[in-house]
């Protein structure tokens, strides 16, 4: 698990065989990510609980899908930083459960609003890939 | 947070990324050992997992939108940075940027002022300039017989507004002081009615100002206004004396209204020198009276200048007035003259331009082969040292720095280089203009607009950007291909690759062949300037100085008093201590064809009339010049009253052949002339073209035009000129003393547009050839750089020093004499282009060819010489223990 690091996976999937979907070969951001903003929503999404530091972001994502999401560094720090730009999450510095000083970042109002598009989007586009990819009846 | 204080806190913003980043690796560490791992590979794994640091820093600040301004800040920084550790080579980089981009900026300044701009007249494209052509002057054409134009103006449609005007220089004064030389148009009232500008003080001509008695008035121009009057609005109603007549000022023309000068739109059109002349300060109204002039002849030096009618071009109002052109080649039949002259139509920016435009875009042709040159050879010593910064570049490369981030960091250094130069180019190509303007003896036309504008500014960015990416862009993509892995493997040493020893080769050539092809056409421009200075002239210019005259109105209405006043100066002259000869000459010389007539011998009247150039001369004129006697006798006082003539030996063979035309009866303007002598050819008209006919006659019946009396000094050095002056002032003091100079300063005016040429393209071809032996001295001392173990190892094995020197200089034979092939092909192509500028040479000769390969040869030599040295001077026990 730990040697997959030297990959450049955005998010793994992982338990399905071959599918390794590599958002990040580019510097180029978006063009290559297979579902664009998704990490951002998944961020959101995890914020929804409670204010949370970086570390703690990615291990809540990875806990809660049963290991099959892996957020890389390299992708976190960077989304983050775009969310705290359009303002849909707040950062301000405090202590995390190990008594270390991080930044703990926050759902703001506006990046609920946000969440909420996002995951009906989301939950469309799942429903429509689902129906194409339901079992073929011979 | 907005852009603006996101970048003010852009520091605090990053110092906090990375304590977060710190965090998050020590947190994940902590949960590691909490997991059960130990200390060390919990550390190891957290931070390895975590990857890049660094990286990851800097990609999060992308997401704050100025990580670019932000790098390209940190690129120039270490860019200056590097330079500033080498300043050697900043220095030679800069300077060669700036002198580059300098000259080109300049030239290209002169290039859009005066070629691309369009004249300053509002609808300056519907104005064109009419020419008659004759069948007995070549080539050249002439502005047309006033008479011809008042057809024209009649008949053709295709016109707005047509207008007959004259060029000329008056003197100018009020009060008692002497008077001032200034520029003057002649010109029927219509003038600023067709180039559509009104005066900013006071008011236009009007048809009245021409009517003789009333046309006392005079307009001034803003600069004469500003210089001689100060700007004074009280001046519309003053009097001013103008060549003795007293005008009343009605008229001040707006600041932007600029007039070409008597040579830039001047009544005769041929290749022949023009010298400088004032620029029109004054303008008068004319009075053509048609009742004097004939169909024939009676040209009169009048330009025809005319606004085309908006929406027909110049073909079509061409080909209407060749219609009416039949009518007067009628007249002219009827009148004795059975002679059909051409019309022709120029639009008047063409007029004006003329004769520059060829040797203008040469002139750019060869600034861009200098500047290409110096970007090239930039460009190799960047090679040189972006392959020596390989390691470097292995380094960032291994750390993380995208290739795109390297090459742009590679061109950012040429982007400083460039960008002071092209600074400094700006600057120097602004001096180099206001000196140019000030001290060139070179008339161009309208050099008064010739500024450094927009256009210009956007021009040398263009440069400098290119220059940039030409000498930055090979060196920077060598550097990103560097792969990290071989580079460090490689340790200490330098490498070159086989690939950047070819593009290095191909630079080197490229550069040899711009150079060359430079050189040769240098040299082809110095010899024909050779060819011109020392031809035989026919007459000698040391220890002479020339005065142009202009007496009163009021001497030239009575032809008696003029001689008197001629008489009086001519004596004064002679009087003058130190003063050997003095005479005086009715055109000055070297400034081209004049006064052309036709001869008709007395005996055989039904022989055809060759053309000369009539000149008024008096005793001592051919001994002032020092031309030579070939049969017969010069002028002396006798010949006053006795209608003699003296011809150039030329138009004497010309008419009588083999006979002896001492005493023979000609006639000339219609009047009788007796043969008295013979004079040697002398290319007094011009030093360009071959010794015109001449025909020389007393002064005592001359036309009422200025005189150019010239004395020779019998000592060098004595101060003619100023004595000249004196002594024509103490003569006659009302008399306009146009200029007065040496007549070897008119020499080296006449062909100061050959003397630029050749000086710009001496000055490129030297800096070109410096240039490029700089180019071969850093390739091959790059090259024994890196070599310095093989070399050890040769000479450890027994290579002689001969065999090591020649081994050195081997490398630089292929591009060099490969691209000297190319260059002296080149240059025999360009050549073609450029042989109308040249006098007296038909084509590169193997002499130019032989004594450029030989210069380059020479100077390849040479700048292969010390780093040949060097390499002979390796220590093969030194070389072989460095590592």
């Amino acid at each position: 698990m730990i040697s997959r690091a030297r990959f450049r996976f955005d998010i793994a999937f992982e338990g399905i065989d071959n599918l390794s979907i590599d958002f990040h070969m580019k510097r180029n951001k978006e063009d290559q990510d297979l579902l664009p903003g998704t990490l951002e929503m998944l961020i959101l999404q995890t914020l929804r609980r409670g204010p949370l530091h970086g570390y703690a972001i990615s291990q809540y994502i990875r806990e809660t899908s049963d290991e099959m999401l892996q957020v890389e560094e390299g992708s976190l720090y960077p989304a983050l930083q775009r969310l705290l730009r359009q303002e849909w999450v707040a950062a301000e510095w405090g202590v995390s459960a190990r008594n270390r000083r991080v930044r703990i970042y926050r759902l703001t109002p506006a990046g609920n609003k946000r969440l909420k598009r996002e995951a009906e989007g989301f939950e469309r586009l799942v429903a429509g890939i689902g129906r194409i990819m339901r079992p073929v009846e011979s | 947070m907005n852009p603006l204080s996101r970048w003010k806190e852009r520091r605090r913003l990053d110092r906090e990324l990375a304590d977060e980043m710190a965090a998050h690796i020590q947190e994940r560490n902590e949960q590691l050992m909490e997991e059960g791992w130990s200390a060390e590979d919990a550390a190891r794994c957290a931070s390895r997992q975590f990857g890049n640091v660094a990286v990851q820093r800097e990609k999060s600040r992308e997401a704050w939108g100025w990580s670019g301004v932000e790098e390209l800040m940190a690129d120039l920084r270490f860019g200056c940075r590097l330079l500033a550790r080498s300043p050697g080579f900043t220095a030679t980089a800069l300077l060669t940027l700036a002198l580059a981009i300098g000259s080109a900026t300049a030239v290209f300044t002169v290039v859009d002022s005066v070629l691309l701009r369009p004249l300053s007249f509002r609808g300056s494209g519907e104005l064109v300039v009419a020419w008659e052509r004759l069948p007995f002057l070549a080539e050249n054409a002439t502005g047309p017989n006033p008479r011809h134009t008042d057809l024209w103006r009649k008949r053709a449609t295709a016109f707005s507004g047509m207008v007959l005007l004259q060029q000329g220089a008056r003197g100018v004064a009020f009060g008692a002081e002497h008077p001032r030389i200034s520029g003057s148009v002649t010109t029927e009232p219509g003038l600023f009615g067709i180039l559509e500008v009104s005066p900013a003080l006071g008011r236009s001509f009007t048809p009245e100002d021409a009517v003789p008695g009333r046309d006392h008035v005079v307009i001034l121009t803003y600069g004469l206004w500003q210089s001689w009057f100060h700007g004074d609005p009280g001046v519309i109603g003053r009097r001013i004396r103008v060549a003795d007549t007293d005008r009343e000022v009605i008229g001040v023309m707006p600041e932007n209204f600029r007039f070409p000068n008597a040579n830039a739109l001047r009544a005769f059109r041929s290749k022949q020198g023009a010298s400088s002349v004032p620029e029109p300060g004054i303008f008068l109204p004319a009075y053509v009276d048609l009742n004097e002039i004939g169909w024939s002849g009676d040209y009169g030096n009048w330009v025809t200048l005319a606004r085309l009618r908006p929406g027909v071009s110049v073909r079509e109002a061409e080909t209407q007035l060749s219609s009416v052109e039949a009518e007067v080649a009628r007249q002219m039949r009827l009148a004795g003259v059975p002679m059909s002259p051409q019309v022709f139509l120029q639009p008047m920016q063409q007029a004006v331009v003329g004769s520059s435009e060829r040797a203008l875009w040469f002139l750019m042709a060869a600034v861009s082969a200098f500047l290409l040159t110096a970007c090239l050879n930039l460009a190799g010593a960047q090679l040189g040292r972006a392959i020596s910064r390989q390691r470097e570049a292995a380094v960032r490369s291994a750390l993380g720095a995208s290739k795109w981030r390297l090459l742009r960091s590679a061109l950012a250094e040429n982007l400083v280089l460039a960008l002071a130069g092209g600074a400094a180019g700006v600057l120097l190509a602004q001096l180099g203009l206001d000196l140019f303007r000030r001290y060139s003896a070179v008339d161009i036309p309208r050099l008064a607009e010739v500024h450094l504008n927009p256009a210009v500014l956007v021009f040398s960015v263009m440069v400098t950007a290119g220059a940039t990416v030409l000498s930055g862009l090979l060196p920077a993509l060598r550097q990103v291909r560097a792969d990290p892995q071989k580079a460090l493997q490689n340790g200490t040493r330098v490498m070159g690759s086989r690939q950047s020893a070819r593009a290095t080769a191909w630079l080197v050539g490229v550069e040899v062949a711009g150079c060359a092809a430079l050189l040769t056409i240098t040299f082809c421009f110095g010899k024909s300037l050779l060819n011109l200075t020392t031809q035989d002239k026919g007459f000698q210019t040391e220890r002479v100085a020339v005065a142009q005259v202009d007496l009163s109105h009021v001497l030239h209405a009575a032809p008696k008093k003029r001689v008197e006043a001629d008489d009086r100066i001519l004596s004064a002259l002679r009087g003058i201590p130190g003063v050997e000869t003095a005479g005086l000459v009715s055109a000055m010389p070297l400034e081209g064809e004049s006064w052309i007539e036709e001869l008709q011998r007395l005996d055989r009247p039904r022989q055809e009339t060759p053309l000369l150039n009539l000149r008024w001369v008096s005793p001592g004129y051919f001994e002032t010049m020092r031309q030579r006697l070939v049969a017969g006798r010069f002028f002396e006082e006798r010949d006053r009253d006795l209608h003699s003539l003296v011809l150039s030996e030329g138009l004497a063979r010309t008419v009588w052949g083999g006979e002896n035309p001492l005493g023979a009866q000609v006639r000339i303007e219609g009047r009788s002339f007796t043969v008295i002598g013979i004079a040697a050819d002398a290319r007094s008209a011009s030093l360009k073209t071959s010794p015109p006919a001449m025909a020389y006659v007393h002064y005592s019946d001359r036309r009422p035009f200025a005189t150019f009396f010239m004395v020779r000094g019998r000592q060098r050095g004595a101060a003619l000129p100023a004595d000249l002056r004196e002594a024509i002032w103490r003569a006659v003091p009302e008399a306009t003393v146009n200029r007065v100079k040496t007549l070897d300063a008119q020499l080296s005016d006449s062909i100061a547009g050959e003397r630029l040429q050749t000086a710009v393209l001496v000055s490129f071809g030297s800096a070109a050839l410096a240039l490029a032996m700089l180019g071969i001295y850093g390739v091959l001392s790059c090259s024994v750089a890196g070599r310095r173990r093989e070399i050890g190892v040769r000479i450890a094995l027994g290579a002689t020093r001969r065999s090591i020197y020649a081994g050195t200089l081997r490398q630089a034979y292929v591009p060099v004499l490969g691209g000297l092939a190319g260059g002296l092909a080149a240059g025999v192509l360009v050549f073609r282009f450029v042989r109308s500028l040249l006098y007296g040479i038909e084509g590169v000769g193997p002499g130019i060819l032989v004594m450029v390969a030989a210069l380059f040869v020479a100077a390849a030599l040479a700048a292969g010489f010390v780093p040949a040295r060097r390499a002979a001077a390796v220590d093969p026990m030194d070389a072989l223990r460095v590592e």
